[in-house]
């Protein structure tokens, strides 16, 4: 694979065009973003270290963003306080987490 | 925390986000695109996430079955048409060719071919593995949703029977029925079989072929035993191992000898362990080590322990590398290395009984020459028995300590086989044997040795000893030798014999060497007593210039070997025939008694003229010597006892007259065996003669006259006149009778005081108990005779010890 294939950081992209950079690491507690990435099946995300998300806008996209880091952060934690989510996103971010497979 | 924000509500997702419609038609066409594609390595251009969202939808509109039967379908036709066109290709004539008669082709074209198949194999199952793992990351939605709903096996498991089932067990062509996995597991085997001639073989390749078959299973349930390596090929190679390893196994044992055939099986069983770690599996290497071993060895062992080349040759011609191959090869079929151990122990019988027959033989070489020389000769072979068993002792520790790892079985084998000849029932001899060996170290052996010299050949005495059973037996022996030693002065060095003991006390416990050790008790006291006797005599103070010097050994009764000191030690006291000493002598005797009675009283003495010497000073007249003058020559005699009250009765004799053997025998009362034994070494030995007999012939007659023998030469002032048979020998056979009745007899007081003291304990005991209490008690003494122990109770019986319980087979002890 190319040099860029382990970049620290990856791009997430929103089907309204958001963009938005995080750690590999993180992104890729999403099972779905893992796959894409994976340097051994060699799909054209590897290539471009950039995953385009058509199916989530980007205000979801930016909750599961922040769950991610909020999952890498307290992985290894007891007594984790809850996240703050607002109601209106529920269902789709419960969409988006079936799709991504968090 | 909902209810709190009661009035929010939750809005349904905006719907169209996912496309309400969905061409499963169009969309599957643009998925299968994308597969091929991915089989033939294009993904690069393909969007991970848009075929994602393909199946994602699919899946989400409930179409999942139809999409997982497309794939599945579109798997099996890849693999039917693409792949297996490509193995067809590497399926040459060459490789059919092999499967059914190996001849034809040379082994290398045979080789190419075999490894361009596995080539071929290998690199299909790599990229359908690759391809495979692609297509289950882009159906993971299928996978995670549709088939464990509907529990179906996921698109990959899936895809990896459809491998097995198109590809490993399709017929190899239309005609042949054998299938592809058939033919690969013979590939494999037939290299294996290369590399075990000597070949090199392309062990990475096959041992990525030996994966695929272990990652495959036959059935479609994946239980671990069920796997493809396990069920078809490991059963395969298994069983052509193992008709290789017989067939060379025969070759082998035909060819060559025990040693090679061990070499070679243990450089097998490492290569096997080698092939199963480079080109198979781990987990086949017990097996086919149980394989090999089975073959090389088990099957074998006997054979081979047996063969003209086997344990025996090694044990004869020490072959040690070899005794630890062989053993090193029974060790991996046989905990108890049960053949090794037999064959050990037989040959090491054979030597020890042919060492015993030696020693019988060359015992009773010689009998029809004189009894005494007959004696001496078996002394020397018992001596030589002992030597012999300490050579094969050593020969076989080391054996054991460099071909047997010292294995405590073996060395227990060992010890077992080295007691059973020494106290085989037809050599009776060993007990007297070994003390006979430590006797004459003690007399000559150990002269200008080192301590640890001495020490070596104490321990390696007491090594055999611990064989012996009837240890009650040895101390019989050993006290009579002691004591010989002992009152002889024969010993070389005292610290030495008490080395001995002290070492025997460790071995066989105090009880063993308290007699012993009073022995040497009563020969301290005996030299206290007799300078006490000295300065008393000085005391005295009436100066005789022809006073006598007496030493004097006192001993205990009980603790001596009467037998040896009185020659017949059961008479009585007064019954002895008493000696009468001349008048000399008879009042240093009355001088002694009176002293000892002062100092104890109540004791009797009974004095012991056989067993003492004297030291006399003769003159002899003048003779002419060579150069014609005369001189008077004086000679000092060490003589026995005996031997000087002979002297002395010729000391008031006239010159040229003569005693016969009866006035002697009548004047002196000294017993007629030991008369003749002392006359014979006065007037016959030619080197002592200091008596004339009278007619000149060996053998002491009656009538004999004896004269003093004038013109009697000695080169020397000292003169030691020996009295035959005094030193330790083997004794001869009624002597032997003699100290085995006093054995059995001392044998029977030690039973029925076994006896009383267990039953003393247990009060009532079955007749089986007893006998088995009694055993052990006395194992350490010696091996009772059942037939013994019975008559033994029969007495106590008798003797109101015991009494029997009616009706039960138990006695009970009677207070």
């Amino acid at each position: 694979m190319s040099d860029s294939s382990s970049t620290e950081y990856v791009t997430l992209v929103s089907n309204d065009g958001y963009e938005y950079k995080i750690l590999r690491s993180a992104a890729c507690i999403a099972g779905t973003i893992k796959k894409a990435l994976d340097p051994h099946s060699g799909f054209l995300e590897t290539t471009q270290n950039r995953v385009e998300l058509p199916t989530i806008n980007g205000v979801v996209l930016e909750k599961v963003c922040e769950y991610l880091y909020y999952h890498q952060k307290h992985a290894e934690s007891k007594d984790v306080p809850d996240m703050d989510i607002q109601p209106e996103l529920c269902l789709e971010l419960l969409i988006a987490a079936d799709y991504l497979d968090v | 925390m909902i209810a709190g924000r009661g009035r929010q509500r939750i809005r349904p997702p905006r719907r169209g986000l996912h496309g309400d419609d969905l061409d499963f038609d169009s969309t599957w066409v643009s998925i299968e695109a994308a597969f091929r594609e991915i089989h033939t390595k294009n993904a690069s251009r393909l969007s991970y996430e848009e075929l994602y969202r393909h199946a994602y939808r699919i899946v989400l509109k409930k179409r999942g079955d139809e999409l997982y039967k497309n794939v599945y379908e579109f798997e099996k036709n890849w693999l039917a048409s693409e792949v297996r066109g490509s193995i067809d290709q590497l399926l040459s004539p060459n490789l059919l060719a092999n499967v059914q008669n190996v001849g034809g082709t040379t082994a290398n074209e045979r080789r190419v071919s075999g490894e361009k198949f596995l080539k071929g194999l290998k690199q299909a199952w790599g990229d359908h593995q690759v391809c495979m793992s692609m297509l289950a990351d882009v159906l993971m939605y299928m996978d995670r949703v549709y088939c464990q709903d509907h529990r179906r096996p996921s698109i990959y498991t899936a895809a990896m029977f459809l491998f097995r089932n198109e590809i490993l067990q399709s017929n190899i062509s239309e005609t042949d029925e054998r299938d592809v996995l058939g033919l690969l597991n013979h590939v494999i085997l037939e290299q294996i079989q290369m590399e075990r001639d000597g070949d090199i073989i392309d062990k990475h390749l096959i041992k990525s072929c030996v994966h695929m078959l272990d990652g495959l299973h036959a059935d479609d349930l994946e239980s671990d035993d069920q796997r493809l390596y396990n069920v078809s090929f490991e059963r395969e190679y298994l069983d052509t191992s193992r008709i290789f390893y017989r067939t060379e196994a025969e070759a082998l044992l035909r060819d060559s000898d025990a040693g090679a055939y061990c070499g070679h099986a243990r450089s097998r069983i490492h290569e096997e362990e080698d092939r199963c770690r480079s080109t198979l599996l781990d987990s086949t290497t017990k097996k086919i080590q149980n394989v090999v071993e089975a073959e090389l060895i088990q099957n074998r062992i006997h054979e081979l322990v047996e063969m003209e080349s086997g344990v025996r040759f090694m044990i004869d011609n020490d072959r040690r590398v070899e005794l630890n191959l062989i053993y090193d090869l029974n060790a991996r079929v046989d905990e108890n290395k049960s053949e090794v151990t037999r064959a050990i122990q037989r040959r090491l019988v054979e030597m020890g009984t042919a060492i015993n027959s030696d020693a019988i033989a060359a015992s009773q070489a010689t009998s029809t020459s004189a009894q005494e020389k007959n004696l001496n000769q078996q002394t020397v072979a018992a001596i030589k028995w002992v030597e012999d068993v300490l050579v094969l002792k050593d020969k076989f520790d080391r054996i054991w300590r460099e071909s047997f790892n010292s294995d405590n079985l073996l060395q227990t084998a060992i010890t077992r086989s080295f007691a059973d000849f020494i106290n085989s029932p037809t050599f009776p001899r060993s007990s007297e044997y070994i003390s006979l060996f430590i006797d004459e170290n003690m007399k000559k052996g150990i002269k200008g040795k080192t301590e640890a010299e001495i020490d070596l050949v104490l321990e390696k005495a007491i090594t055999l000893l611990r064989y012996v059973q009837d240890k009650d037996l040895f101390e019989r022996y050993y006290k009579k030798h002691l004591c010989r030693r002992l009152l002889m002065n024969k010993s070389i060095s005292n610290e030495v014999e008490k080395q001995m003991i002290s070492k025997m006390k460790i071995e066989l416990g105090n009880n063993f060497t308290a007699k012993l050790e009073a022995m040497f008790k009563d020969m301290a006291i005996s030299e206290e007593l007799t300078s006490g006797y000295k300065r008393y005599v000085e005391g005295l103070g009436d100066r005789d210039p022809k006073r006598i010097e007496l030493s004097i050994n006192v001993l205990t009764s009980l603790t001596w070997p009467m037998e040896t000191i009185g020659g017949t030690g059961e008479d009585d006291a007064s019954k002895r025939p008493q000696c009468n000493f001349p008048a000399s002598v008879e009042k240093i005797k009355r001088g002694f008694e009176l002293y000892y009675n002062e100092k104890h009283s109540g004791r009797t003495l009974t004095w012991l003229p056989n067993m003492g010497t004297a030291d006399v000073k003769a003159v002899f007249p003048r003779v002419p010597q060579k150069d014609g003058s005369l001189k008077e020559r004086r000679h000092e005699l060490n003589v026995s006892t005996y031997a000087m009250v002979i002297l002395l009765l010729f000391n008031e004799l006239p010159v040229e007259q003569s005693l016969s053997f009866n006035e002697i025998q009548a004047q002196t009362n000294i017993p007629h065996n030991d008369l003749v034994r002392n006359l014979q070494s006065l007037a016959v030995a030619p080197k002592t003669r200091i008596l004339r007999k009278e007619p000149m012939s060996k053998d002491v007659k009656p009538d004999d006259q004896f004269f003093f023998n004038e013109g009697f030469k000695g080169n020397f002032v000292k003169i030691k006149v020996g009295v035959v048979s005094n030193g330790n020998k083997v004794e001869s056979d009624r002597e032997r009778r003699e100290t085995e009745k006093k054995n059995d007899d001392s044998r029977n007081f030690c039973i029925e005081a076994a006896v009383v003291r267990i039953m003393k304990q247990r009060k009532e005991l079955s007749h089986q108990n007893l006998m088995t209490e009694t055993l052990s008690q006395l194992a350490a003494q010696f091996k009772p005779d059942v037939h013994m122990i019975k008559k033994r109770l029969e007495s106590l019986i008798e003797r109101e010890y015991l009494e029997r319980v009616e009706g039960a087979e138990s006695y009970r002890y009677l207070a």
